[in-house]
């Protein structure tokens, strides 16, 4: 750290003359370099044209034709746009879930309990499966005359649904998938960071006479905040971006578009109804609302900061 | 100053990588050496279909020497998306699968080749290849059906009722016969007789697939003939879908609706449960391979007392942006009509034949399972009909239809109710598209 902040200040004094330092840039500069002309490349140049596609009436195929605010206005008026909206905000009530679970296991696998590895082995698969085969497993498990949920609940006697094929039960199915696929990760990452509190907190709590709920709620939890803050935020992007599960799911976006997402949507109209123009609207809306959502989640965060120093 | 120059030298650098990824199109084939005509061809397939045309393709290639192509395969579910990226990449393959539903709005982008004249040098004889298969991929700017020809067959898929041999023989009822279909009041009683709603029902379909036999040989249809106004409002439309819905709901011939979707009817059908169920050419290999005998039947008969069902197809296509025209019209030909390439495919795949007269052959044998294989080619021929978006611009109108429809099929909802519902909103998507 020391180095780095010592070159800032040379960097502003005087121009660096030493030769080991100015190819040492340049290296340094082709590094940098690299992820710079990825974002360019996949992300900022492809939004642009995805932004003026979304005012042009543009088929996917053929040439754009601007027709300015057409696609937003018919946007706002489409009974879909609003339920795949819906269906991807309500899918997320998966979040609090996950998290809580997932940090009831941290908390868990942190004791010297058997074969905590192996647990912690175990929850992690799901998440370096890939999440296409995942799909399709749970669409099996999911099958209402054989597949593997219903035939655990026939042995308490409980007749299960056909899980994807209803209104009811599609949301609640892709609901506890999701949380099961991304327990994992929030698992290790609330791991580390419990871990990483030093025990010397809990030991001076201990001698304040605190009681174990108390070391939780004033050092634990706050501790590991800044995680929960990173995974809130990643699990509400990649949320609003659920896709693959769906598709593979619920091919046809589930009985009455009731496991519709808005990311499903897009890409139907822009694939299969070729209103590619239509689809990018949706997709700036969509982008849109990412943004906002986050910038209130930085706010709210910057104003209630736990900070160690 | 060195930020300045970095700046630059940067900037360059982008330009460079991105005129990189764009110039790669045009030169792949002026690359090779002086003699090799390269081309490219995309098509989709599950693993055994892609090995086989993999096969077909390097064959093709043996007998042209100085011919190299290269071949692109995916998954059915990535196809449309990856074409549509190599469109939009100015990338198109030579030559590639093309769905009947895309043929409009290809052509009016100006993506497909005009083959008439090709195929008529080539000296291909489109009186041997099923004349259905040919025109789903004529287009005259208007319809589908006539004009220039845009692409040729890779198949035909005629979706044939089938049904259980052993359950008939059980319940000591007479076979269907293969010439005369059942009437509507015919199947019902029949099918009340398979049915003991234990382990065995007469059937299981999926309204997905299935319903067009009913709406059509009722003297129905979702689109009118010029293709421009929706017709699922009409009685007769009406009475047929109640037909289906009774099948389910009043005489409790399939398993109940949330076991009645495709995977699970299809499972029953496999394990001997079902009297009835839908079976296409694809079907055969899988089919062959159960407990029971099983043979194919024609569709039970609605008012207009004929037989209807749908008839699937995809077609070879040629980019208009291919710089070797000729070899690519050459191999979508041999693809779809040359006879050793066909017999090839049918071999393999259990297709049937693009080509009538090795059709005919390849029916004519009714010693092998399903001995009454001439249904798929009566399909074809006499009482078949493409699905209602294939010759629409896109499929969102016709989607439309399905998307909602759980409720009426559950009893409810009233159909007629339904119907006039949903025909204002899937004649607006279709009169919005293109």
């Amino acid at each position: 750290m020391k180095n780095v902040s010592v070159s800032k200040n040379d960097l502003k004094n005087k121009k660096p003359t030493s030769k080991l330092f100015r190819s040492e840039y340049k290296a340094a500069f082709l590094f940098i370099i690299i992820p710079v002309v990825g974002f360019l490349t996949f992300s900022i140049i492809p939004g642009l044209i995805s932004l003026y596609a979304s005012f042009t009436n543009w088929n996917g195929l053929g040439v754009m034709e601007f027709i300015g605010f057409e696609n937003y206005v018919t946007l706002f008026n489409d009974p879909y746009f609003w339920i795949t909206l819906y269906n991807t905000f309500f899918l997320m009530i998966g979040i609090p879930i996950g998290l809580v679970l997932s940090f009831l296991l941290a908390v868990a696998l942190n004791r010297k309990i058997a074969g905590r590895q192996v647990f912690r082995v175990l929850y992690y698969i799901p998440v370096v499966s890939s999440l296409a085969a995942i799909s399709i497993l749970w669409q099996w498990a999911y099958n209402g005359d054989y597949g593997l949920v219903n035939q655990a609940l026939d042995i308490i006697g409980i007749q299960g649904p056909n899980w994807l094929d209803n209104t009811e039960t599609v949301k609640p199915a892709i609901i506890i998938m999701t949380v099961w696929k991304g327990l994992g990760h929030s698992m290790l990452l609330y791991l580390a960071a419990i871990q990483s509190v030093p025990k010397t907190f809990y030991e001076a709590a201990e001698l304040d006479g605190a009681s174990p709920f108390q070391s939780f709620k004033n050092i634990t939890w706050p501790m590991v905040k800044p995680i929960t803050f990173f995974l809130i935020i990643t699990s509400i992007i990649s949320g609003s971006q659920i896709f693959t599960e769906i598709n593979i799911m619920t091919p046809t976006g589930g009985p009455q578009y009731s496991s519709a997402t808005t990311v499903w949507y897009t890409w139907t109209q822009a694939f299969s109804n070729l209103k590619m123009g239509y689809a990018s609207s949706i997709a700036t809306i969509l982008g849109f609302l990412i943004f906002i959502i986050t910038a209130i989640q930085f706010y709210i965060n910057s104003r209630s900061q736990y900070k160690l120093d | 100053m060195i930020n300045k120059k970095h700046v630059l030298a940067s900037s360059a650098m982008v330009a460079l990588l991105l005129a990189g990824c764009g110039n790669d199109s045009g030169d792949s084939s002026s690359e090779g050496s002086d003699d090799t005509t390269n081309l490219t061809f995309m098509f989709r397939g599950g693993p055994d279909e892609r090995e086989i045309y993999e096969s077909v393709v390097k064959e093709y290639e043996a007998d042209n020497p100085g011919l190299k192509v290269e071949v692109i395969a995916t998954d059915p579910d990535q196809y449309m998306t990856s074409l549509q990226a190599s469109i939009s990449g100015n990338d198109v393959p030579d030559v590639f699968f093309l769905e009947q539903g895309s043929v409009m709005a290809y052509v009016d982008n100006n993506i497909l080749l005009d083959m008439t004249e090709k195929v008529d040098e080539l000296g291909v004889d489109l009186d041997n290849i099923w004349e259905y298969g040919v025109d789903s991929y004529r287009y005259d700017g208007e319809q589908i059906g006539e004009g220039p020809l845009y692409a040729l067959p890779k198949d035909v898929g005629p979706f044939a009722l089938a049904y259980n041999k052993d359950i008939f023989e059980e319940s000591g009822l007479e076979m269907p016969d293969k010439d005369v279909p059942y009437t509507w009041d015919e199947f019902v009683e029949v099918g009340k007789k398979l049915t003991n709603g234990e382990d065995q029902w007469a059937t299981g379909m999926n309204v997905n697939w299935s319903i067009h036999s009913f709406i059509w040989s009722n003297g129905a249809d979702w689109l009118s003939e010029d293709g421009k106004t929706v017709t699922v409002d009409t009685p007769e439309f009406a009475e047929a879908l109640q037909y289906f819905v009774d099948i389910e709901n009043k005489h409790n011939l399939t398993p109940s609706t949330e076991q009645a979707q495709t995977l699970d009817t299809y499972q029953r059908w496999m394990n001997g449960e079902l009297a009835f169920f839908p079976a296409g050419p694809w079907d055969v290999s899988t089919f062959n391979d159960l407990d029971f005998e099983y043979d194919l039947m024609p569709w039970p008969a609605g008012s207009t007392g004929e037989p209807a069902a749908f008839i699937g197809s995809l077609g070879i296509a040629v980019a208009k942006s291919s710089e070797n025209p000729d070899e690519a019209v050459e191999l979508a030909s041999y693809l779809s009509a040359n006879i050793e390439g066909q017999q090839k495919l049918v071999d393999g795949l259990i297709q049937v034949p693009n080509l009538i007269d090795v059709a005919e052959e390849w029916a004519s044998d009714t010693e092998t399972v399903p001995n009454n294989k001439q249904e798929f080619l009566d399909i074809v021929q006499d009482y078949g009909r493409n699905l209602p978006a294939a010759r629409t611009y896109t499929a969102e109108w016709y989607d439309e239809f399905f998307i909602n429809i759980q409720p009426v099929l559950d009893g409810d909802q009233d159909v007629k109710e339904y119907l006039e519902e949903v025909q204002p909103k899937m004649q607006q998507l279709l009169d919005n598209a293109k």
